[in-house]
């Protein structure tokens, strides 16, 4: 396996190369800065003396805390360079002044107030700087000052109650998928604001709110308030969790034998049908009520029924293959252990090395692939303030 | 051509001046593309009556909802006219996105190879669900199917279920995001090169790359993860559920962080004798004892609305809030009022007037984007944009559209 640094070797310049970013990103913007510094910008990630606080997150290797353990960091804080600065003493405000003077994007979740820096101020001395600043629910409202982690965040944002089936509480996203998407987002918000900086050399701040962002990406929940009416079989303006049953109740997680499988009769209704037939368990299936479109709910019930049964029956690996060859999308349900051994995933080469401590390990690759600037591992993951040298003398700070 | 009802944006937006075409369906593609039109690009919808159906209906709630700020230019390309006037499209293209099953757009010639001999600058990005090559290119994906190939199926829910997930299509929303920040991210490249570039995201490899942190665990640590329910997976915080409040199926999310909001916390419950069991003193004993500490919870949360112990919490800097369905979000959530995150549509659409929508989440001080066209019909926009795209008269436009190609 090819190490990180040869890695970049041979790796052409990624799509942000030249791109300047100060990342003061707490966890509700870490994945955004990420998404630049994979990329190809040079991202410098300001921590308070003693460490980034996220340096805190587990799991840990060995399952043992301490500075450059954590694989949560490793992987939200990769591509970066890590500066100790002290925002809290007039030096360290000097210093974060010159880091920001050299940058063409600021990512923020507070340090800057911390730092006692006027954003305003700030983009008046420097008027082609972005700033990105991301927060719960906006710098403004009745709720601005509302703490709100992950499960809250979730819970607001409306992601819990559409997550979770009837016999369990409304459920959180496993690990860090709600910030993710607010992560997102501050990207497209750096990005975006980047590009009017290109075209007109004006820059401005952008505000990302992360309960806005939530409620941003709920599928079918907007939809089923405002649209209830025409869609059917709805039968009120809220469509309760109801474990794995898709929104459209034609998608759902079925017991096979050996294990889960996602099953659906769509896109292809005929299609599916067919294999039922072909297989002698089409049930009452054909009976002619279930062509008039007007019991389509009712068909697509029936049909879920008649397929739980059915896939009761099955073994889970070769009739998740049989239904893929038939062009179903069906999609076994998968532990990490097996999608880390995925075999698609290898065929196409898809992990990447991350270098924690001096070792090499295997980790999660790229979530996009660009043919003439390829996103890269090129950075091995470092310690607390580990580029605060480098970074002060390119600030011009002597002592 | 103006509709009814139309007006333009009144000021610059980031992405003014970029076109884009767009032949995605469903809702990874048109999230993305939704966005890109939020922030100014002019983005044109390929669309045809021939695939008019489930969520390629126009009057579709769904198609409704992700198919805002743009225009739609009808083009039925099984008609040689039609593939022509495309491939003349995509040379003026800055953006193609694309989510058809591999090869369907190499059939109409106007896969990248073929795009990019004509328009070296374009930026195409096609979104398969598996990858364009490897053993399993051809299996067919929706959201659904890749949260359980990924993981996310077997991690959200409760200890020892695998059968939950997540409850709506979150993948396919990260993709449209992800696909938004490619494109921006190979513009900045193409600034001063002006060179263009194929970007594959393959909706699969996307949605194994969000469970970043377990993947390392478990090749560093060689542990494969297990759900938690609403506890964190790696890291001691307890109180941290949602517990039942007064009223039908309404919760509260209570999520303690630290050992000072847990002193809070019990200063709100009225420091009830419980809480004052050594066992719940430090973090690792409140999740050492989280069963008997949830009881305790749902026991105090479970006469009052969901609302007030929000309040109540927040007030005393304990992390809460209720679990808000979409009544609440959009009737009852005071932020959200008061942020006007929902509103209506700028223009009218054609049979549903003027739609209720909630806002681009960004707020961008000096380019606001705060302009939203309503979804148009399929061939609503044909004459504006094949007169403003390729030059082309109003008597060929209307040829095309007796003819069928523009339909």
């Amino acid at each position: 396996m090819a190490t990180a640094a040869s890695q970049a070797a041979e790796q052409p310049e990624g799509a942000l190369h030249g791109v300047r970013v100060v990342d003061l990103a707490d966890e509700r913007g870490i994945y955004g800065t990420k998404l630049l510094a994979d990329l190809g910008a040079d991202v410098i990630r300001v921590e308070p003396p003693g460490g980034d606080p996220l340096r805190g997150r587990g799991p840990f290797k060995d399952d043992v805390p301490g500075p450059t353990n954590s694989l949560w960091h490793a992987f939200f804080a990769s591509n970066r360079r890590f500066a100790t600065v002290d925002v809290t003493s007039v030096a360290g405000r000097e210093q974060l002044g010159r880091l920001i003077g050299r940058a063409d994007v600021v990512v923020d979740s507070g340090m800057l107030a911390e730092a006692q820096i006027d954003v305003d101020e700030l983009i008046e001395r420097q008027p082609s700087l972005v700033v990105v600043s991301v927060s719960s629910f906006g710098a403004t409202g009745p709720w601005r000052d509302y703490l709100a982690p992950d499960l809250v965040a979730g819970a607001l944002g409306g992601v819990s109650a559409t997550t979770g089936d009837v016999d369990t509480p409304p459920l959180k996203l496993f690990g860090e998928l709600n910030f993710m998407m607010s992560g997102s987002y501050v990207a497209i918000a750096a990005l975006a604001a980047l590009r009017h900086v290109r075209e007109s050399g004006e820059g401005q701040v952008v505000e990302a709110s992360v309960h806005e962002a939530l409620a941003s990406c709920l599928e079918h929940v907007l939809m089923w308030y405002w649209h209830s009416d025409s869609i059917r079989g709805a039968t009120a303006n809220v469509l309760p969790r109801r474990g794995s049953l898709h929104w459209s109740g034609a998608y759902q997680v079925m017991q096979a034998k050996g294990g889960s499988i996602m099953v659906t009769p769509t896109p292809d209704f005929q299609k599916q049908l067919a294999w039922l037939v072909e297989e002698g368990v089409q049930e009452d299936l054909l009976d002619e009520k279930y062509s008039d479109p007007e019991n389509v709910v009712e068909l697509i019930q029936r049909t879920m029924d008649v397929l739980r049964q059915w896939v009761a029956k099955q073994e889970v690996e070769p009739f998740f293959f049989a239904a893929q060859a038939r062009h179903a999308p069906y999609g076994w349900v998968m532990p990490p252990e097996r999608v880390a051994e995925n075999p698609q995933l290898e065929a196409r080469d898809w992990w990447v090395d991350y270098e924690l401590g001096g070792t090499s390990v295997r980790g999660p690759g790229p979530p996009y692939r660009f043919s003439e600037t390829p996103w890269s591992m090129r950075r091995p993951y470092g310690a607390p303030g580990g580029d605060t040298e480098a970074v002060l003398a390119e600030i011009g700070w002597d002592d | 051509m103006a509709g009814p009802g139309r007006q333009e944006a009144s000021g610059r937006r980031p992405l003014d001046g970029i076109r884009v075409l767009d032949f995605t369906h469903v809702l990874a593609g048109p999230h993305a593309t939704r966005i890109l039109g939020d922030l100014g690009a002019d983005v044109v919808k390929i669309s045809s009556e021939r695939r008019r159906s489930l969520t390629n209906d126009p009057d579709h709630p769904y198609f409704l909802t992700w198919n805002r700020s743009k225009r739609a230019l009808a083009l039925d390309l099984t008609h040689e006219d039609a593939r022509k006037v495309c491939r003349r499209l995509c040379e003026k293209a800055d953006v193609i996105i694309e989510n058809f099953s591999v090869g369907v757009m190499e059939r109409w010639d106007v896969g990248y190879e073929s795009v990019r001999a004509s328009n070296p600058s374009v930026i195409y990005l096609s979104m398969p669900g598996m990858g364009r090559d490897g053993p399993w290119a051809g299996f067919v994906t929706f959201a659904p199917t890749i949260h359980a190939l990924s993981g996310l199926t077997y991690l959200t829910g409760v200890p020892g279920r695998h059968d939950i997930g997540i409850g709506f299509s979150y993948n396919d929303h990260q993709a449209g995001l992800h696909a938004v920040v490619a494109v921006l991210a190979a513009l900045e490249a193409r600034r001063g090169t002006g060179v263009g570039q194929m970007i594959e995201l393959a909706q699969f490899e996307l949605g194994v790359n969000l469970l970043g942190p377990a993947l390392l665990d478990y090749f560093v640590n060689g542990r494969s993860a297990e759900p938690t329910g609403n506890r964190l997976p790696y890291d001691d915080a307890a109180p941290h559920n949602c517990y039942p409040c007064a009223g039908e199926d309404r919760w509260v999310a209570i999520a303690v962080m630290n050992d000072e909001q847990w002193q809070a916390l019990q200063r709100v419950m009225g420091k009830p004798g419980w809480a004052i069991d050594e066992r719940y003193h430090s973090a690792t004993g409140r999740s050492g004892n989280a069963l008997a500490l949830d009881a305790h919870m749902a026991e105090w949360t479970s006469e009052m609305a969901a609302e007030r112990v929000q309040a109540l919490c927040q007030a005393a800097g304990v992390p809460a809030g209720v679990v808000q369905t979409g009544v609440d979000l959009t009737e009852h959530d005071a932020q959200m009022a008061h942020r006007e995150f929902f509103r209506k549509t700028d223009t009218e659409h054609a049979n549903a007037g003027a739609l209720p929508i909630d806002r681009l989440p960004l707020r961008f001080s000096r380019t606001p984007t705060d302009y939203y066209t309503a979804p148009a019909l399929n061939g609503d926009d044909n004459a504006a944009v094949l007169q403003e795209w390729l030059g082309m008269d109003e008597a060929e436009v209307r040829d095309g559209e007796t003819s069928g190609a523009f339909r």
